[in-house]
């Protein structure tokens, strides 16, 4: 069992552009780490050059304590996973999971003996002579998987394996990937646009964004301590609620609403945040409370989203935009809006309807502050 | 007015194909005439009596041509196919810096036309001494042939997806080996293509064949013109020549009309 | 500076055996392509005559002279009539065929097979066969096609063909070309039609457009690539045809070709200075279409 440790890794293309910019990470040894970030953020790029398919314009990777950043893919002793699986076509599921000890001059027993071993595990020894063709997208994946835990590599590079999958299935496999990283404890980086495989998958995840490193730490801190607004929007679902607002003399303003707060601050524009989960049905235990009008109620069952509007400006700043993937102010909104909206999720429980007044109260240790300006949280 | 049109469609159809089959009726029709009662005049009318005695006559001529031919076209369809898969691959899979620039130079020497390197090819294989026999014609056709069968492979393997070559990166393989394990297992249809196109254009060639062979070593396009071309020849002994030195492409184009078109397509720069 | 060059040798493994595996048919093709054609061009200055080469200097006077002899100024315009006639005989003949196929018929196949099968056979045994049916015997001794006319009561359409003593004789020999290529014209056709989407002419339907419409605003459109290749790829055919011309009628002047003319004056008298010279305006006639062609496709390959 290796770690991977990546000093300052740059990616440059030609013409200038950035995808990756100076990332220092380090994986532990048997550890499962998830890159995580929207569409072009470089994650893909990283772990590309991890496993070599990428050249590195400045920096240096490490597999074990070995500098590999200048060794060929066929020279590293990772296995990659990759989101069309990218089985050989022509190749049984037999061959295509022995192709990578073939390469490597295994003894053939060696080879037949770990092939059916992985197939019995993954549930393919009756699809062994079948044809990529001839398999579903499940069995692809799991085929695509059994061909790199064959292999016994230093370790597992997964680009994205399940988006191709169908909602229900692609949940079912997260949960078969988790026992699987249990029983193999093989180091691992995984890939995902998803925050939620993010959060449920990794050990500790990294949140890249245009090339950069965000944040990298376990899911919870990344929840509850965000260090910019651009991981506070884009860690948890539904994402967290913003607003602009000032802070003068302990107390947050915004609109016509005044809750005290706890830090001192100082006297200053702030961008606010509070989860879904931070508003809660006033409950009289002192919390500061906010009067709200519900304009859309969500019913998903045993819970709801309630969502309103607050007399305070929007936030719409690149982060909060880059967090949902849109590239223009008005690629998330079908009509024009320049008023904040906020959701809560309550419990079902909770009677409310639209347009009746609802008293919410807010857990005063559930605000977020951040700098209008950088993003930075204070 | 739908039938109205579709009839009308049948009939243009129809009159079409009589156009295209009305050379192959008087050719058929001519070859198969006793000798004795052909004549130009009365072309169009069936044969009162069938015979085979045209062919008879013409076959001594051609039947070196024939062997000639088969001689030339089969190895340099084969050899300029599998160089073709080899630069198909490189050039869509392996990219090497500046191959998307050597590409379009390689298909130019598809369109050239030979008039312009007849000369200077002429004199280098005078000199290198492979005039004559067989040996130069066929370098000349795989060498010539290389653009058409490089493009039908480059198109084609540029169906493989890069992550398929990239797996086969991680698990080991370098370029020869991703190759031949890789690449080449779902080349079939691409080596039909180019084979049957080579194979027909080096059948069908004349320029090259008059130019590099002597008597002895004729291809059939230059014994057939040899035969046929002369004004005062029988025009039945021509008909049946034309008709037997066409019978291999033709079985080829009718057995493998499929792949002849994919070659045609590509040769258009059209995938 | 370590770096660089361990980086330099990474990318040498990486690309190096793929250039290593193509480089001997880039050489031969270096050689035998664009070697030979800088050669045949450097013949073309000089006054190369007869079997010894002669490389000497002599400016462009092969050009001059040749553009103005008698000969090849026949050759210049007979190409330019027999292109004309060829391509747009073929781009209708083709065009019509592709129309009447398109929507699907029965025996598509058949038909296919047909009008394409003139593809299969060399331009020798075409031009060996229409040679026959482009007889111009007239009166008693009427044959070929003419026969057919008479026999089927279109006697009107008899005609010398290439015997006639017009400058339009070689717009005869389009009939065989054009027997022979129209088949590739319907099938660049037939696959640029299909290749348009059904949902576009759909909405089209939708929106309440007749069928013409449906053809003349979606359809069309475009066809027009199909139609630059077709007439690239007959253009640059029709310019280095040599098989046909030399089979059907050789010594015919009313029908001799640039190409034609090349072979004759080079290798019967041996003038190469003069064969090279007209070798090279074909090459840079073909060029001048070619090259456009190739670099617009590879363009729009790159874009998708």
């Amino acid at each position: 069992m290796v770690g991977i440790r990546l000093e300052g890794v740059t990616k440059k293309y030609r013409g200038g552009v950035l995808a990756v910019r100076d990332v220092d990470l380090t994986v532990e040894p048997g550890e499962f780490m998830v890159l995580v970030g929207p569409s072009g953020c470089g994650k893909s790029t990283l772990l590309r050059m991890i496993a070599g398919l990428e050249e590195v314009s400045e920096g240096k990777v490490f597999i074990g304590d070995k500098d590999v950043t200048e060794e060929l893919p066929q020279q590293r002793d990772v296995a990659m996973v990759f989101q069309s699986y990218a089985l050989y076509p022509r190749m049984t599921v037999r061959r295509n999971m022995a192709f990578g000890l073939r390469m490597r001059r295994t003894p053939k027993a060696d080879r037949e003996r770990r092939v059916k071993e992985v197939a019995d595990v993954l549930g393919l020894e009756h699809l062994l002579e079948r044809r990529p063709g001839a398999l579903s997208g499940g069995q692809r994946q799991r085929v695509a998987m059994g061909r790199a835990i064959v292999r016994e590599p230093q370790a597992f590079l997964m680009d994205e394996p399940l988006s191709n999958l169908d909602a229900k299935l692609r949940v079912s496999m997260r949960s078969q990937l988790s026992l699987l990283h249990q029983r193999l404890n093989t180091t691992t980086v995984y890939v995902t646009h998803d925050q939620v495989e993010a959060m449920t998958l990794g050990r500790r995840v990294a949140v890249l964004r245009d090339g950069v490193l965000q944040q990298c730490d376990t899911p919870q801190t990344l929840f509850h301590k965000p260090v910019n607004l651009f991981v506070a929007a884009f860690i948890g679902s539904p994402s967290m609620n913003f607003v602009r607002a000032t802070v003068a003399g302990g107390e947050v303003t915004f609109g016509d609403v005044r809750l005290p707060i706890q830090r001192d601050l100082g006297e200053r524009p702030v961008i606010l945040g509070v989860r879904p989960t931070g508003l809660t049905p006033a409950n009289g235990n002192g919390w500061p409370t906010l009067e709200v009008r519900p304009e859309i109620i969500e019913e998903l069952g045993d819970e709801r989203f309630v969502i309103f509007e607050l007399d305070a400006p929007r936030v719409d700043t690149e982060a909060t935009r880059a967090a949902v993937d849109a590239q223009t102010a008005d690629d998330a909104l079908l009509l024009p809006e320049d008023r904040a909206r906020f959701t809560v999720r309550l419990s079902a429980d909770q009677p409310v309807s639209v347009g009746e007044p609802l008293t919410l109260a807010i857990n005063p240790e559930r605000l977020y502050f951040f700098d209008p300006e950088s993003g930075a949280a204070l | 007015m739908r039938a109205v049109l579709k009839t009308g469609r049948y009939l243009a159809l129809f009159l079409l194909v009589c156009f295209f089959l009305m050379p192959v009726y008087a050719l058929l029709v001519t070859a198969l005439k006793d000798p004795a009662s052909v004549s130009v005049v009365r072309m169009w009318e069936l044969p009162s009596t069938f015979s085979l005695e045209n062919f008879r006559i013409v076959w001594p001529d051609l039947q070196e041509g024939f062997v000639n031919s088969a001689l030339l076209a089969v190895p340099a369809s084969l050899i300029s196919a599998m160089l073709g898969a080899a630069n198909g691959f490189v050039l869509s899979k392996w990219r090497f810096p500046g191959a998307d620039f050597a590409f379009p130079l390689i298909l130019f020497g598809m369109f050239i036309p030979y008039q312009a390197i007849l000369i200077p090819m002429y004199r280098t294989m005078q000199s290198a001494n492979l005039v004559g026999g067989l040996d130069g014609l066929i370098i000349v056709h795989v060498i010539y042939g290389l653009p058409i069968t490089t493009l039908i492979f480059r198109s084609y393997f540029t169906g493989l997806s890069d992550e398929v070559i990239e797996a086969a990166k991680v698990d080991g393989a370098g370029m020869l080996r991703t190759f031949f394990y890789v690449a080449l297992p779902i080349a079939p249809p691409a080596f039909a293509v180019a084979l049957i196109w080579q194979f027909t254009s080096a059948w069908n060639d004349f320029l090259f064949g008059v130019l590099l062979t002597s008597r002895e070593f004729w291809p059939i396009t230059v014994a057939l013109n040899n035969i046929a071309g002369g004004q005062t020849v029988p025009f039945n002994q021509a008909m049946a020549s034309a008709l037997l030195a066409s019978l291999p492409t033709l079985l080829v184009y009718v057995l493998l009309g499929r792949f002849f078109m994919r070659g045609l397509m590509a040769g258009a720069l059209k995938g | 500076m370590r770096r660089t060059s361990s980086k330099a040798r990474r990318r040498l493994r990486a690309w190096g055996p793929g250039l290593l595996l193509v480089s001997p048919s880039l050489i031969l093709l270096g050689i035998f392509v664009y070697g030979f054609l800088g050669w045949n061009v450097r013949v073309s200055f000089t006054s190369w005559r007869g079997q010894t080469p002669v490389y000497d200097w002599v400016g462009t006077r092969n050009y001059s002279e040749l553009f103005d002899n008698e000969r090849f100024q026949i050759d210049v315009r007979n190409l330019a009539v027999f292109t004309f006639v060829f391509i747009g005989g073929s781009l209708l003949l083709g065009f019509l065929m592709a129309m009447l196929l398109e929507k699907g018929v029965r025996f598509e196949a058949f038909f296919r097979s047909v009008f394409l099968f003139p593809m299969a056979i060399s331009f020798i045994a075409t031009a060996i066969i229409w040679r026959w049916l482009l007889n111009n015997g007239s009166g008693e001794s009427t044959a070929g096609l003419n026969k057919l006319f008479e026999n089927i009561g279109l006697g009107f359409l008899f005609s010398d063909w290439h015997k006639t003593p017009s400058s339009w004789a070689i717009a005869a020999i389009a009939l065989p070309a054009g027997w022979a290529l129209s088949g590739y014209v319907m099938a660049l056709f037939l696959a640029g039609l299909r290749a348009v989407p059904e949902e576009l002419k759909e909405a089209a339907r939708v929106d309440g457009a007749p069928e013409r419409k449906v053809f003349w605003h979606v359809v069309r459109p475009m066809l027009l690539p199909v139609l630059m290749s077709a007439v690239v790829i007959l253009a640059h055919i029709s310019m280095k045809t040599f098989d046909l011309f030399y089979a059907i009628d050789q010594g015919n002047l009313r029908i001799d070709t640039p190409a034609l003319y090349m072979w004759f004056t080079t290798f019967q008298p041996g003038f190469f200075a003069r064969g090279a010279t007209i070798a090279t305006l074909l090459l840079f006639g073909i060029a001048a279409v070619i090259v456009p062609y190739i670099w617009w496709s590879v363009r729009t390959e790159r874009r998708k």
